[in-house]
């Protein structure tokens, strides 16, 4: 009789500044996708996209209006779209599935029409590039709170360049900086905290029963 | 090998498969250890949570796949482990639609071919084979979305069989279907398996249609262990009653006595408010497509007056899409009909507040796992009774005694997400009755329970309307329907045809990388002018050319609304330039040159999007990004799979914020914080939803041998036509002028 057992690896040293971060890695190896790796991937990315879609709505509406007249400072509502680069890679924890999550979001956001246009896109690949660096920094061996909020707050540089190519390439080098400070700043709390909060609700739901956060809920509860 | 050379073998081995899934205490199987012969049929059953879908993807091999867990003894097929060859083992699962995969129906049944990387030539016979075989004569290009549930697990057998199985596992193919599409589909069934021989192991709790279709009966118990194994009359006779207590449905067993509860104690509150009432109703519903149109069709007819009075139980009945469940959407509020009222008192239920609905009405919905709201059963029983202000501790009381009595007081703490479906509904009819509205909507109550969770489920209605509650009820249950005091036919609305298709805009004629592309150019267009002069000339030339795209040259009708669906479009995108233009001016300088430039700069990145990408085709995308730009295939497929189910996700956010409403929860304009955490839950279930759809999805595609498609064939071509060059050439343009005037 043969014994197979799918528990996924545990990283038991240290890693990249986060002694503390023990996170359950994915089967290995890494590249080895699942199917429903896939799957979760892009399924997130479509509910996200559509999210994103009803968030632009709000952003231009009423956001606007808030801060209209001062691009900067509307830089602060610009955190959740960072949300599914950080969901995707916190999820499925595998190599890509942060720009993958992303970018999915982005198309499936682009396509019912946004304020955008065919920039969302590429602001999806941009963003999903920074998360995924984050991600890859950490040697995709830390999904706890602090790779979250890296993650998050890497996007914000990384769309604030591209964003000062297309939008905003008369600001002064001050404000453009400001800029990025304040994106990677919303990007941090909203979605890094908020996708690391937003997976331990996912997770205690029973949702993520197949991935390593169901398994961490699993490990909690248990001692 | 297609479904005329079906291959041999299809010898089952399990030798003492034990499976517990991480963070259960207990196996969900427990040594089960059998063998069948090839060509086989066998019937499953057990009581509900016994492990009998488990057992099937065991014997799949698919139990890793959407889930983790500890699990040991071998399963073999034919001497090597399940999915040695892909699509070997064929699954349907219960919920129709659940594994469909493309938007068509060749499409579909192909996905499996392609998978195994068929000659694209070789599909159409293949296909054409596996859709007789299961009687089901629609031309492939058939939208998958407009079958029936019926016709949609048809179409998951066609899709299985066309992969050539030696083995085929069923999952209650019919238990979610009407008495007439249960008997299609089993007619499906019994042909294929006439056809060819396939060892077939069919899971269901109603066994009487299936003796005939089946040697051999296998009954697995609560704690997920094997205890009878034979042909299937003699188990039937010699194990009848132990089956009895076990709650299955016996054939010709004489339904359950329902049991009397006495867990409601008090009368329901007819002094909440007027009965609700409909005159005749003419319901219709609107799908809105991705593309930003919407389509409007009749979705249900009530010909009479319908009040349903206190003390009675009134049945609506009808096939599937006669609008059963529309109707009780709108006696619930959610839909507005086009002809006629529903009223409670003076006023439409539409225009009640959430908290006015939902005290006088409990609704219980077809689908309960997406509109979960509490985060323990006891605490979602509750939900509505908090919302109203009545969370007493008699009513603390009351609801333990409900749950205790509907077989849930051992779940009391338990995450009700993680409940059986069968459970769920249940939850859901306790969740609906506590508070003791008046009236009570439900929709199929008594669907997937066994015969000791419908004699409570019964008898809990039963009880409600003794004590004076009005009961409206859409069912196909037919010992259900003799119970009522009344019973409202419903027949299916005429299909309208479908409106002529206009003339296609010429831009329509290039596939979705060519339009994808030519709204990415705008953006170096956009960039380039360093003065606004330069600028208008570019927006100018673009006009032009949006002008060009969306002329419709030829005959037939002419396509609609074009101008507004682009205005409407470019709305946000104006306000954009606005926004970016007056920034400029204040952060770069106080110029206004610079501040117009910046501003139109928008507005040139912005106008191409605005006219291609609504033309953009979601299904070819994923086509041409595969095999023109050489994709990796799986993650285009999945992506293909996400985007044709993106309107799905808008029905069942609709269906969650019903849920809210009518429970006391629903949003409210005035109070902005409410309302924003009114929207993070809906959304949060959305997700709960999605990542279901996901797993599910998952099985359903490794069982047809997605996880080893690394070399996959497409059964749809995808070319880059003249037109696709024309508009990719086209929209050079802009850039060239703008390159010509910059000095």
């Amino acid at each position: 009789m043969d014994t197979h057992t799918t528990e996924p690896a545990t990283d038991a040293g240290t890693s990249g500044g986060f002694p503390r971060a023990r996170s359950i890695l994915a089967t290995r190896p890494l590249t080895g996708w699942r199917t429903v790796d896939i799957l979760t991937i892009t399924f997130l990315g479509a509910a996200l996209g559509v999210a994103f879609w009803g968030w632009g709505v709000f952003y231009n509406g009423p956001l606007s209006a808030l801060t209209f007249g001062f691009a900067p400072l509307g830089g602060l509502f610009v955190g959740p779209w960072f949300l599914a680069g950080v969901v995707g890679g916190l999820v499925v924890r595998r190599p890509g599935a942060a720009l993958f999550c992303e970018v999915v979001a982005a198309l499936v956001s682009m396509v019912p029409g946004t304020e955008w246009g065919a920039t969302t896109l590429v602001s999806g690949i941009v963003q999903g590039l920074g998360t995924e660096i984050a991600f890859a920094l950490l040697g995709y061996r830390a999904f706890g709170i602090a790779a979250a909020v890296l993650a998050g707050a890497l996007a914000g540089p990384f769309e604030a360049v591209y964003e000062s190519f297309t939008w905003f390439p008369d600001w002064s080098f001050a404000w453009k900086l400001a800029y990025a400070g304040i994106l990677a700043l919303s990007g941090a709390v909203v979605a890094g905290a908020g996708g690391w909060l937003l997976i331990r609700a996912l997770a205690a739901a029973g949702a993520l029963n197949a991935f390593p956060p169901g398994q961490e809920h699993r490990e909690t509860r248990a001692v | 090998m297609s479904p005329a050379t079906p291959a041999t073998g299809g010898h089952v081995t399990l030798d003492g498969v034990t499976w517990r899934p991480y963070g259960r205490r207990e196996p969900v199987l427990r040594d089960i250890s059998l063998s069948l012969a090839p060509g086989e049929r066998v019937l499953l059953a057990g009581p509900s949570g016994s492990g009998k879908s488990t057992l099937l993807r065991a014997i799949a091999g698919l139990l890793e796949t959407a889930d983790a867990g500890e699990l040991t003894g071998s399963v073999l097929i034919d001497g090597h482990a399940p999915g040695a060859r892909a699509g070997e083992v064929g699954l349907v699962l219960q919920e129709p639609g659940a594994g469909v995969v493309a938007s068509s129906i060749g499409r579909d049944v192909a996905f499996g071919l392609e998978n195994v990387g068929m000659p694209r030539a070789d599909m159409p016979a293949v296909v054409r084979s596996a859709v007789g075989a299961v009687g089901l004569p629609l031309p492939l290009d058939t939208p998958t979305g407009a079958l029936s549930g019926g016709e949609t697990q048809r179409l998951a057998l066609a899709g299985a069989l066309a992969l050539a199985p030696t083995v085929l596992l069923l999952d209650e193919p019919t238990a979610m279907l009407d008495p007439g599409h249960a008997a299609q589909v089993r007619t499906s069934v019994g042909r294929a398996l006439a056809a060819y021989p396939i060892t077939t192991v069919v899971v269901e709790h109603v066994l009487g249609p299936w003796v005939d279709l089946v040697d051999r009966l296998l009954v697995l118990d609560a704690q997920g262990a094997l205890v009878a194994d034979g042909p299937v009359r003699d188990v039937l006779a010699g194990e009848r009653e132990r089956l009895l207590d076990m709650g299955i449905w016996v054939p010709d067993a004489p339904p359950p006595t329902p049991l009397v509860s006495g867990a409601l104690s008090a009368a329901p509150a007819s002094a909440r408010g007027q009965e609700v009432t409909a005159t005749p109703l003419t319901i219709e519903r609107t799908v809105r497509l991705l593309d930003g149109s919407t389509r409007t069709s009749t979705a249900a007819r009530l010909e009479a007056e319908l009040a349903p009075a206190p003390g009675t139980a009134t049945a609506l009945v009808g096939p599937s899409g006669s609008g059963k469940s529309t109707v009780l959407l709108a006696f619930a509020g959610a839909l507005a009909p086009s002809d006629g009222a529903v009223t409670a008192g003076d006023e439409p239920v539409s225009e009640l507040s959430t908290h006015a609905l939902a005290g006088r009405l409990g609704w219980v919905p077809q689908w309960s796992s997406s509109t979960i709201l509490g985060r323990t059963v006891l605490d979602e029983v509750l939900v509505t009774s908090r919302a109203l202000g009545e969370e007493t501790p008699e009513r603390v009381v009351e609801a333990h005694a409900l749950l205790s009595s509907l077989g849930l007081g051992h779940l009391e703490t338990a995450d009700p997400r993680e409940l059986s479906g069968g459970e769920q509904r249940r939850l859901a009819i306790a969740s609906a009755i506590l508070h003791q509205p008046p009236l009570l909507l439900a929709d199929e109550p008594t669907v997937g329970q066994d015969r000791h969770t419908w004699a409570a489920v019964v008898g809990l209605l039963d009880s409600y309307r003794r004590a004076g509650g009005a009961v409206l009820v859409s069912t196909h249950d037919a010992a259900v329907v003799e119970r009522s005091d009344g019973v409202v036919e419903l027949t299916p609305p005429p299909k309208e045809p479908p409106p002529p298709q206009p003339r296609r805009v010429l831009a329509a004629h290039a596939g979705p990388l060519a339009l994808l592309v030519s709204a990415i150019v705008a953006i170096p267009a956009g960039i380039l002018p360093g003065h606004w002069h330069t600028s208008l000339v570019v927006l100018a030339v673009q006009v032009a050319l949006a002008c060009l795209a969306l002329s419709a040259p030829g005959v037939g009708a002419r396509p609609s609304g074009r101008l507004r669906r682009v205005v409407l479009r470019l709305v946000p995108g104006l306000l954009g330039g606005l926004s970016v233009g007056w920034s400029t001016w204040l952060l770069g300088g106080h110029d206004t040159a610079t501040a117009v430039t910046a501003g139109l700069r928008v507005v040139i990145i912005v106008l191409p999007s605005a006219v291609l990408l609504p033309l953009v085709d979601p299904d070819r995308l994923g086509d041409h990004l595969a095999q023109r730009l050489r994709m990796p295939a799986r993650p285009v497929v999945a992506l293909a799979a996400a985007l044709q189910r993106v309107h799905t996700l808008g029905a069942v956010w609709s269906e969650i914020s019903l849920a809210r409403r009518v429970r006391g929860l629903g949003t409210d304009a005035r109070r902005p914080v409410a309302l924003v955490r009114d929207l993070a839950t809906a959304t949060f279930g959305l997700l709960v939803r999605t990542l279901r759809m996901a797993a599910d999805l998952a099985v359903a595609m490794d069982a047809r041998g997605f996880a080893s498609a690394s070399r996959r064939t497409w059964f749809a071509p995808a070319p880059w036509r003249p037109a696709d060059t024309l508009v990719v050439v086209a929209s050079l343009i802009p850039i060239a002028a703008a390159l010509l005037l910059t000095p």
